[in-house]
């Protein structure tokens, strides 16, 4: 019989999605030539394995880039601790299976002296266990669910202002502070099934229900929608006041699409994630249709956070004029922590004492200063962020804010 | 109520898409007997490449059909010429491993020319919708379906009232004898493959315009096709339209009174249930191992 084997194969070709180019032993080393710095002597060796390809691609680039930035910097700076440093990037292809591969080759095979965390708490769960167990210090760029933290890991940091269920924090509280005629009376929470968002959006709901704002539509998507039609008229069906999305990238794009076709606006949205990738946000849902949208963002090109200029000029030399991504920024970022901690410490063989002594500082970098607690979660707070004609703005905290106004979706209207 | 006719409209226009690709599908698998996995992987090179011309010229996606559809004749012509013909005479599940090969190459292709980021079509009226009453039907997924539509009538047209067409079909019903009347089989069957991936180069057009995409898109495409020719009846072009339409409804039903959770698991779904109840799908069209029997 032929139809069986034909389901065998589809759903093969579903479940090995991608993985076929994880990139084996021919990680894209830098193109660093130690003798072309001041820095000499053998290069400390740093792995990571990124989603460069599949789902999480758009951030697995931007983070990639992130640490190229740093790589070159400290290089041309003459070095970590005298010594070149060598970033190894492997890809996961946004494999959960794949990444456990790549981080216990890059110890056992490659014998990195450092690991730098991936992209996402999907795939920073699994490889947080395996830097743990071989007691490698693991600073993640991204990975901000709380589940991340309550398994008791001693080695693991995480490089942003809060976990995942705290990024909306500022943002409920606005929605909570504004005039009762103001204030939206229902709310939707429509989530992609990850393990980063949903803490978000459980974050916000958790501010806004006992404070009266009822929820009138809450469904999880898995990771592989593509087709939003049907979720956006059942939103638009449930007609709430304030739309709250968790989402990655290209989901929070599809369904931002979705809901212009079926022609709902709500007065307030809020999404994760997708809304901080500058450009590649707007060009996907087109810049008009940008307007309003909050979101939570770890870093913003304005910072006046030290380093942050430098890194502006490092990215432009690489990458050409445009705004990196934030999760360039928070690779960057993650690759600094780790940096102060080994020129702390004065080594990188004693891996506990870049730990001990991350437990025990603050670090400057240029999301601003970083501090974690005795699981590894940080304890600072996220900027919240709006698209205002066609450009993001930081609306809260008032310090951080590049803009006084805040304006809601449908405008003027 | 309006919810109920909002869903089943939205299912139905998606469905014609649906109906379109995996036209091209059935057609292979009928005439040929070979089972194309890359399917979805042509589907994701056409929308790449409308991609392109967009980008380059701003000329309409949907228009850009005219580029796409002859393009990728050609390029199915090749692909057959280059690889598939070596395989004729080898069991079907020599072609299933010969083009899963090629989706997975095509797909790093893809990754290397046009990146592996989600890319987008956005003409004018990509959100858009007409609206009748509280009704509203997106301008994309009109035109997108219309267009699917117009294409898949041409093609039941040729397939009915042109000597090839004719040809192709007895070559799917019945080899041996469209050998005694004078029909070369084997050449039919370059034509036949290269007819079913040109309507993938419609039907990516179209999608560029409906969905993001990324060159790893087109696992998710391929299931749902192979769900629909299952659901249809393998090698029948009207079971495949049925089949399509059914799970376009199927999809936007459970997305919207279910959870989204499990639309995706619909087309899996519909095989298991097919392959329980009625193994030779709704239109099922009898295998030629069956005729053989």
């Amino acid at each position: 019989m032929l139809v069986p084997g034909l389901v065998a194969i589809a759903l093969l070709a579903t479940g090995c999605g991608g993985s076929d180019d994880d990139g084996g032993a021919t990680a894209a080393s830098s193109g660093t030539t130690p003798g072309a710095t001041a820095a000499s002597g053998d290069p400390i060796r740093i792995g990571t394995s990124l989603p460069l390809t599949g789902e999480f691609s758009e951030p697995g680039k931007a983070a990639e880039q992130g640490y190229r930035v740093w790589e070159k910097m400290v290089n041309d700076a003459g070095g970590l601790l005298g010594r070149p440093v060598e970033i190894i990037v492997r890809d996961d292809a946004s494999d959960q299976n794949t990444i456990v591969a790549d981080y216990n080759a890059l110890i056992s095979r490659e014998k990195v002296d450092l690991l730098l965390g991936t992209f996402s708490s999907l795939l920073n769960i699994p490889a947080s266990t395996v830097a743990e167990r071989n007691r490698m210090l693991y600073v993640e760029p991204a990975g901000g669910a709380p589940e991340i933290f309550d398994r008791g890991y001693k080695l693991l940091f995480f490089a942003q202002q809060a976990t995942a269920d705290h990024q909306g924090d500022l943002f409920a509280d606005y929605i909570l502070s504004l005039p009762e005629s103001e204030r939206p009376k229902t709310a939707a929470y429509p989530t992609l099934d990850d393990p980063f968002a949903i803490p978000v959006l459980e974050g916000i709901r958790a501010k806004l229900e006992p404070a009266g704002i009822e929820t009138v539509y809450a469904e999880t998507y898995p990771v592989d929608t593509s087709n939003f039609d049907a979720i956006a008229n059942a939103v638009k069906s449930a007609d709430p006041d304030l739309l709250v999305h968790g989402a990655t990238f290209a989901d929070g794009v599809g369904f931002i699409r979705a809901l212009d076709k079926v022609g709902f606006d709500p007065d307030y949205f809020f999404e994760t994630s997708a809304p901080s990738f500058a450009d590649q946000f707007s060009k996907g849902i087109g810049v008009e249709n940008t307007e309003g949208i909050f979101y939570a963002v770890s870093w913003t090109e304005e910072a006046n956070t030290p380093g942050n200029q430098e890194f502006l000029a490092g990215y432009e030399e690489m990458y050409g004029a445009g705004v990196p991504a934030e999760d360039a920024a928070d690779a960057f970022a993650a690759a600094t922590v780790v940096q102060r901690a080994v020129e702390a410490v004065g080594g990188v063989d004693d891996q506990q004492a870049l730990a001990d002594w991350l437990h025990a500082n603050e670090v400057e970098t240029i999301l601003g200063p970083l501090s974690w607690d005795e699981t590894g979660a940080p304890e600072g707070e996220f900027l919240i962020g709006q698209w205002q004609d066609g450009k993001s703005e930081i609306v809260l905290p008032e310090a951080a804010a590049t803009t006084d106004a805040i304006v809601q979706r449908k405008g003027d209207e | 109520m309006t919810e109920l006719v909002q869903t089943i409209i939205l299912g139905l226009l998606i469905g014609g898409v649906y109906a379109l690709l995996a036209s091209g599908l059935t057609l292979i698998f009928g005439v040929m007997n070979i089972i194309n996995v890359a399917h979805g992987a042509f589907l994701i090179l056409a929308a790449f490449v409308t991609y392109s011309l967009w980008q380059a010229t701003g000329i309409d996606p949907l228009l850009s059909i005219v580029v796409t559809t002859p393009a990728m004749f050609v390029f199915g012509w090749l692909v057959y010429r280059g690889g598939v013909r070596r395989i004729r005479g080898a069991p079907v599940a020599a072609s299933v491993l010969l083009t899963f090969a090629l989706a997975l190459v095509l797909e790093g292709v893809m990754g290397l020319v046009w990146g592996n980021t989600s890319h987008a079509v956005r003409p004018g009226y990509f959100n858009e919708s007409f609206e009748i009453g509280s009704i509203f039907l997106p301008q994309a997924q009109v035109y997108g379906c219309l267009l699917a539509i117009g294409v898949l009538i041409a093609l039941w047209v040729f397939l009915t009232h042109s000597w090839l067409g004719r040809a192709i079909r007895a070559s799917a019903v019945n080899p041996p004898g469209a050998e005694l009347v004078g029909v070369k089989v084997s050449g039919v069957a370059a034509m036949t493959f290269a007819i079913g991936v040109a309507t993938v180069g419609a039907g990516g057009s179209i999608v560029s315009v409906l969905y993001p995409f990324l060159p790893g898109s087109h696992y998710l495409w391929i299931s749902r096709l192979l769900g629909i020719i299952v659901l249809g009846g393998m090698g029948s072009l009207s079971g495949a339209a049925i089949g399509a339409l059914m799970l376009g409804v199927a999809e936007a039903m459970t997305s919207t009174y279910i959870s989204p959770a499990w639309a995706t698991a619909v087309p899996y779904v519909v095989i298991f249930v097919v392959l329980l109840l009625r193994p030779q799908g709704l239109m099922g069209a009898r295998l030629r191992e069956d005729v053989a029997t």
